[in-house]
Formats: structure tokens, C-alpha cells, sequence
């Protein structure tokens, strides 16, 4: 009943205005998407929203992007999906490509230099909160804690985080079958 | 074989899109992979990209790719690689919304996840350590004026809470007066 009422067009402009507002990455989203969505339209039922948030952390790629893919798909199947993202993508874009121009023009490298030098040490700080917040949010047992030293370890090395990714979900199928297997022998012995 | 630079920006950023787990700096790692593989952008660049990203609205992660893009082929490169860092999350994610809910209940997707987690905190951690070498230790000559800075924001983090824009602005304007000292 509801996707007649939407039109893609609105999802567009909905997503583009959230584009442009969007400061400080994935997790600003949630408030955003809330009250242009529940508290403004009740096109979405918060638990729906609250839901599709979860998802899209799980899954890879970017938070922001991810959700606003659910939310479109949710409201206008896979054209709503798409006309999100480029609702989302547009104006960040624009402004990057605009920013990059302007970049260029400056000549006084030593002036930017020094800028810079001192942004990337507070890119070191918020490396350190990111951490903080990711650990927090992870259940970080014995096998967490001894993993997370071999790919820090490892990626020292410069070993490709691609292969060390796809490793870690073989671990993880590894892991869970020889689970599987101690369980079912319990089960046996208890028979 | 050699590929031509778009077909390598469209694969390099569609791993990104593919591989990241985390959102924002997590895409941290593997753009230092493509710094060391193909030279396209140096160190410097790589500091200036992180910042305006963080500055700019939108999705940092969207940001970096777009802003690398632009600094290996204009307009053109900015396009391709935003445009390949959403594809396989708009393959990905529209396929899971059908069953999300089978999703969270699979012990399976839960144990990659429980593994993930610690995997991408490691990754990022790396790059953290590598940033405090190259600008803190500096092979030998350790820079206090650098390491006054980061004990400042250090400090800060106690105070306030997280919001990345405040760090940046405050490291910025320090830069600033330290050029304005060193010209002087």
C-alpha cells in the first residue's frame, strides 16, 4: 500500500538533502534517517529503522550508504534503492570534485604542508576513538584478543588487507564447523 | 598483462567497497596499499585526503574514494571510483534485504562477524602506528612539537566526546601558527 505513495523522485530529494547535512560519517546517520523517515513521513516504523542500522554495520562497504540502500529498497524495491544512493552520493561528490579544483590552484605548498602535518596527527586520535568505540561494541574474548595481534602483527608485514580479510572469514568457517563437530560428538556421548 | 588506469581504479576501489567492515577509516588501510602499489598519490596527498573528507558532508569513506579519484585522473577517475565503491554494496545489501532476519539468526554469518570485528580494529590500528612512526619518531629525530600536539588532543578526548570535526579544526589552526612562527 505504501509504495504507490511514494514516489522515487521523493526518495531523491529526501536522501539528497541528507547528503548534504551529512557531517561526520556513519554514525550521525541514524538521528538523520529518523526523522526524516518516522518522525516526519512514518514511511518506516522505527524498530524497521533501528533494524536496517544493525544490518548495515554488519555488512561491508560504508554505513551510511548501506542504510540508505535498505531504506530505498524498503520503500520502492530496487529503483528506490538506487535512486537513495545517488540521492546520497551526489552532493559529496560535487563538493569533493569542487574542493580538489580549488586545491590545485593554491601554490603555497609549505603553508598547506604545515596544515596538514598537524591534521594528521589528530587523523592518530581519531584512529584512537574509532578504535575505542569498535572495541567497545565487540565481545572481545581469548580467540578476539589473539587474532587481533596476529593481523596487527601481520599487517605490519605489509601483507595486503584484502588477503588477510578473506583469511579471517576462513578462520571463521573453519572455526565454526569444528564447533559444529565438538557439539554433535557432546550430543553422542550424552546418547 | 597491463591493464590501463581505469580498469585499475574501478578494481582497486571495487575491492574497497567489497572488503571493508566498519565504515569511515576503515578504508584507511587498504588506500595505504594502493599508495605503496601504484604511486598515484604520495604521503602528503594522503593527509590532505583524509582531512577533507572528514571536513566535506557525506560519507567518509565515499569521500576518500572520490577525492583519490580525482588525484589520479580528474573528474573522470573521481567518477569511476565513487561509482565502483557503491556497486558491490548495492549488489550485496539489496540481495540481504530479502533475509535479513535469517541473516542475524545464522550462526555462520555471526561467527564471520565475531572474527571480522577484531580483523578491521587490527587493520586500523596498523595504520594508526604507522602515522605515529612517520610523523612522531620520524626514523630517529623524534618531533616534540608534533608530540605536545598529540598529547594536547590526548587529553581533550577526556573532556570531549566524539566529534571528529573538533580534533581536526584544533590540529589545523595549531599548523596554522606554526607556519606563521616558522615564517616569521
Amino acid at each position: 500500500m505504501q509504495e504507490k505513495t511514494v514516489k522515487l523522485f521523493d526518495i531523491f530529494k529526501i536522501f539528497f538533502k541528507i547528503g548534504m547535512v551529512l557531517l561526520g560519517g556513519g554514525y550521525v546517520i541514524l538521528p538523520i534517517t529518523k526523522k526524516e523517515f518516522v518522525e516526519k513521513r512514518n514511511w518506516i516504523n522505527e524498530n524497521k529503522l533501528v533494524d536496517f542500522y544493525c544490518v548495515s554495520q554488519c555488512l561491508p562497504g560504508i554505513i551510511a550508504i548501506n542504510l540508505s540502500i535498505l531504506i530505498g529498497y524498503k520503500l520502492k524495491k530496487f529503483f528506490g534503492a538506487l535512486s537513495a544512493v545517488f540521492g546520497l552520493c551526489l552532493s559529496p561528490i560535487v563538493v569533493i570534485i569542487a574542493i580538489s579544483k580549488i586545491l590545485e590552484k593554491i601554490t603555497n605548498i609549505a603553508f598547506l604542508e604545515q596544515i596538514f602535518w598537524a591534521v594528521n596527527i589528530s587523523v592518530i586520535i581519531l584512529i584512537y576513538l574509532t578504535l575505542k568505540e569498535m572495541w567497545q561494541k565487540s565481545t572481545p574474548d581469548k580467540f578476539c584478543l589473539f587474532w587481533f595481534l596476529v593481523v596487527f602483527v601481520l599487517s605490519l608485514f605489509k601483507i595486503s588487507p584484502v588477503i588477510i580479510i578473506i583469511s579471517s572469514i576462513f578462520a571463521a568457517i573453519i572455526l565454526y564447523f569444528f564447533e559444529n563437530k565438538i557439539i554433535k560428538k557432546k550430543d553422542n556421548n550424552d546418547i | 598483462m597491463i591493464y590501463s588506469v581505469q580498469f585499475l581504479i574501478c578494481f582497486e576501489f571495487f575491492k574497497i567497497g567489497l572488503f571493508t567492515f566498519g565504515g569511515g577509516l576503515a578504508s584507511l588501510p587498504f588506500l595505504y596499499e594502493i599508495m605503496d602499489k601504484y604511486h598515484w598519490f604520495n604521503e602528503f596527498q594522503l593527509s590532505q585526503l583524509i582531512a577533507i573528507s572528514n571536513l566535506t558532508p557525506g560519507p567518509i569513506g565515499l569521500n576518500m574514494a572520490t577525492y583519490c579519484g580525482y588525484n589520479i585522473l580528474n573528474i573522470k577517475g573521481a567518477l569511476l571510483s565513487s561509482f565502483s565503491l557503491i556497486l558491490p554494496m548495492l549488489v550485496i545489501t539489496s540481495f540481504v534485504f530479502k533475509l535479513y532476519k535469517k541473516f542475524f539468526e545464522n550462526k555462520l554469518s555471526n561467527k564471520i562477524l565475531y572474527i571480522l570485528r577484531p580483523t578491521s580494529c587490527a587493520l586500523i590500528l596498523a595504520v594508526g602506528v604507522k602515522l605515529f612512526y612517520n610523523l612522531i619518531i620520524n626514523k630517529g629525530n623524534i618531533d616534540y612539537l608534533g608530540l605536545t600536539l598529540l598529547l594536547v588532543l590526548f587529553l581533550l578526548t577526556f573532556k570531549i566526546k566524539k566529534d571528529p570535526l573538533i580534533y581536526i579544526f584544533i590540529s589545523a589552526v595549531f599548523g596554522f601558527i606554526v607556519y606563521c612562527i616558522k615564517s616569521f
